[in-house]
């Protein structure tokens, strides 16, 4: 399988640890110089950058939390002037405020590398035909996803948000050979395919690349079985509009990640000490090249393991299990992650008041994953025209979508018929598998 | 071929390198800029044994420099350009590059040392022409040439320049800059200290930018060339936004 950079990809391990050593130096130089946030958290830790000599030092480094996006929103993570940004992006916070990250030409120049080798790793080329079929909440995805494509001259067909049905007309119309979507999505286009009479072999689909959600090897095996296909994971962070920071070579003895750009720890979640090698935890990501949002010691929620050793493909970029259980309370829908707190915020807003009682759950229905709110009807919401409470569900409901990413359904309950403790502390997944399709 | 990890150079009291951590790769030429005082040309001086309190780790061909004497530094075949020459000006030229090779002619390489004699001749030609000048007549380019010569007489294979263009006319700063690709092609690798960022950056493989004595930027030398913070402290952008403006 090709290699779309062999000296960077397979670059000698003592090299990469040098390299990443001065990297991660540099980065921390310049976040203390640049960031007021970073350098506070250093200082109020007595911590000089000059303390980290070597890579297992950066324990010593306060973490970096989903709350401090929204906390310094809009511009005050950046670490360079905004003239120097190129490119600015909203993402899903943990609050009402969304993350809002920055790049500038060189840091954009590195998402569409990384994307670029991920794609050049799952064999995609400039012969194939690549199609783009994501939610709205990860439209930023996307555009790396088109560039990336761009970048190795595939033939690109972006995202656009569309139905189901009409994203099925482009597969087929348009003789699509790679597919990048979430599993969920593939799950809900098989569905379609095969309500829709449509015989696979009618299509020219040949690679699926999964991203979003972590990997689901049963789903996996599905798709490749009903779509004749060969499906490739790729991780990402939906906070900074990383997808592929990881990806599956064609040994898939977990994804490769791009360990020029990031160094990435495992931590157990509860102590933030790290874990022993090999051992699950949740992952923690520096990034060592990014110029105007870097990130020290993000925690990310998602469980991982880490794996030492050669792959058989010739990377030497560290591998990962990306497990699909989380560390955090957030439930991903589609590739989104959402929290039970985001939405009780968004609900407030909306509605104007603090919900009496409401209970969130994921759900599918013909393999479309949506989030279901229950709303206990009290009196500001009350109305004795069925007509105004359907049309109150129909607002909420689309608000709420609009402002998580994601499909939501609203129902209105009689506040006595669920119990005060299943209600707002939590999202409870009811999908058959968890996120999967 | 080069690797340090978390140098720290010190005058007196004074830490003049604050944990730089840099590496050099065999064939590569290595930009290094930074203002005045950033410690740039302290680095290359640590690098040849001319800084006697250092800490840290110091590699070279997987070797410590720990506690190695300058001229045993060259011996293993790290050569330093210094910044303003340092020539012998009542010397003659010649007599200057011979100087270079003086450690060979101690281990009786005579013949190797006349071969290499020709060469840095091929490579400038016009020391030819002055070989019997005393190198104190000859203009700076020509004395820069004579330098470069002098540290090539004894075979590095990591070449440090400390400001090799300063005070050059541009045509000058090209000449020197093209011979500096014309050796990486010869299999010398090369780190570069320079006020001139983008002459330096332009014939590179990838760059460190040195500020207070920290390394605050590395990567290819392309990047570095496009971004927006090198462009306004070392490349002067605005200042030549100002200007053209103004035109």
């Amino acid at each position: 399988m090709p290699i779309r950079n062999p000296a960077v990809e397979c670059l000698d391990l003592e090299e990469r640890t040098q390299q990443q050593l001065e990297r991660l130096q540099s980065t921390l130089n310049r976040a203390c110089k640049n960031v007021p946030f970073y350098r506070n958290q250093f200082a109020e830790n007595r911590i000089d950058p000059l303390q980290i000599e070597n890579l297992s030092d950066l324990t010593h480094v306060p973490f970096t939390h989903r709350s401090h996006f929204s906390e310094h929103y809009p511009y005050g993570l950046f670490a360079v002037p905004l003239r120097d940004v190129v490119r600015i992006h909203t993402a899903q916070g943990s609050s009402i405020n969304p993350v809002v990250s920055g790049y500038t030409k060189q840091d954009l120049a590195v998402w569409h590398e990384m994307v670029a080798r991920a794609l050049v790793a799952a064999s995609v080329s400039g012969l194939d035909i690549l199609q783009i079929h994501l939610d709205v909440g990860l439209t930023n995805w996307g555009r790396e996803y088109k560039d990336g494509a761009e970048a190795i001259e595939s033939s690109v067909i972006p995202l656009t948000i569309l139905p189901p049905e009409k994203q099925l007309m482009i597969l087929k119309d348009y003789r699509t050979s790679v597919l990048v979507t979430t599993g969920s999505a593939a799950a809900e286009l098989v569905h379609l395919l095969f309500q829709s009479n449509l015989n696979p072999n009618a299509l020219a689909l040949k690679t699926l690349i999964l991203v979003g959600e972590a990997p689901n090897r049963d789903m996996a095996r599905q798709l490749e079985e009903r779509l004749h296909v060969r499906t490739w994971f790729h991780y990402g962070l939906s906070e900074v509009p990383g997808p592929a920071l990881a990806f599956e070579c064609d040994e898939r003895s977990g994804l490769h990640l791009s360990e020029d750009h990031f160094l990435a720890e495992v931590i157990d979640p509860d102590s933030g000490v790290p874990v022993k090698e090999g051992e699950v935890g949740e992952l923690v990501l520096t990034t060592l090249t990014t110029r105007a949002f870097p990130l020290i010691r993000y925690r990310t929620g998602d469980k991982v393991r880490l794996m030492d050793g050669s792959c058989g493909c010739g990377r030497t970029f560290r591998r990962m299990e990306w497990l699909r259980e989380r560390t955090d309370e957030a439930v991903v829908i589609r590739g989104v992650k959402i929290h039970h707190q985001q939405v009780r915020t968004f609900l407030h807003r909306i509605l104007g008041h603090e919900p009496e009682r409401c209970r969130f759950r994921v759900r599918e229905t013909r393999r479309r994953d949506y989030l279901e709110v229950w709303l206990g009807v009290d009196d500001l919401i009350f109305s004795d025209e069925i007509k105004e409470m359907e049309q109150t569900s129909l607002r909420l409901g689309s608000e709420l979508a609009t402002e998580l990413g994601v499909p939501v359904r609203i129902q209105f309950r009689e506040p006595g018929s669920f119990k005060p403790e299943l209600s707002t502390d939590r999202i409870e997944d009811l999908r058959e598998d968890h996120g999967a399709a | 071929m080069l690797r340090l990890r978390n140098l720290r150079c010190y005058y007196g009291k004074i830490r003049a390198i604050n944990g730089v951590s840099l590496s050099v790769r065999a064939g590569e030429i290595i930009a290094l800029i930074g203002a005045n005082g950033a410690g740039k040309s302290t680095l290359l001086q640590a690098l040849c044994g001319l800084i006697p309190r250092w800490e840290g780790e110091m590699l070279f061909e997987r070797e410590s420099l720990k506690g190695l004497k300058p001229q045993d530094i060259v011996k293993r075949g790290m050569c330093l350009v210094p910044e303003g020459r340092l020539l012998f000006p009542p010397m003659s030229v010649i007599e200057n590059l011979r100087l270079g090779a003086y450690l060979r002619y101690r281990r009786g390489e005579n013949e190797a040392v006349r071969e290499d004699l020709e060469t840095v001749m091929e490579l400038f030609p016009i020391l030819r022409e002055r070989a019997r000048q005393p190198a104190g007549t000859l203009s700076g380019g020509e004395q820069q040439m004579v330098a470069i010569a002098r540290a090539l007489m004894a075979r590095p294979r990591l070449l440090l320049l400390d400001e090799p263009t300063m005070g050059l006319a541009p045509f000058l700063v090209k000449m020197i800059l093209d011979t500096l690709a014309q050796l990486k092609e010869r299999g010398i690798t090369v780190l570069l200290v320079e006020q001139n960022a983008r002459a330096a950056l332009q014939i590179a493989d990838r760059g460190y930018v040195l500020e207070n004595g920290r390394i605050v930027l590395e990567g290819p030398a392309e990047d570095l060339l496009a971004d927006q913070d090198v462009k306004r402290a070392y490349l002067g952008r605005d200042y030549r936004e100002f200007c053209e403006g103004r035109a």
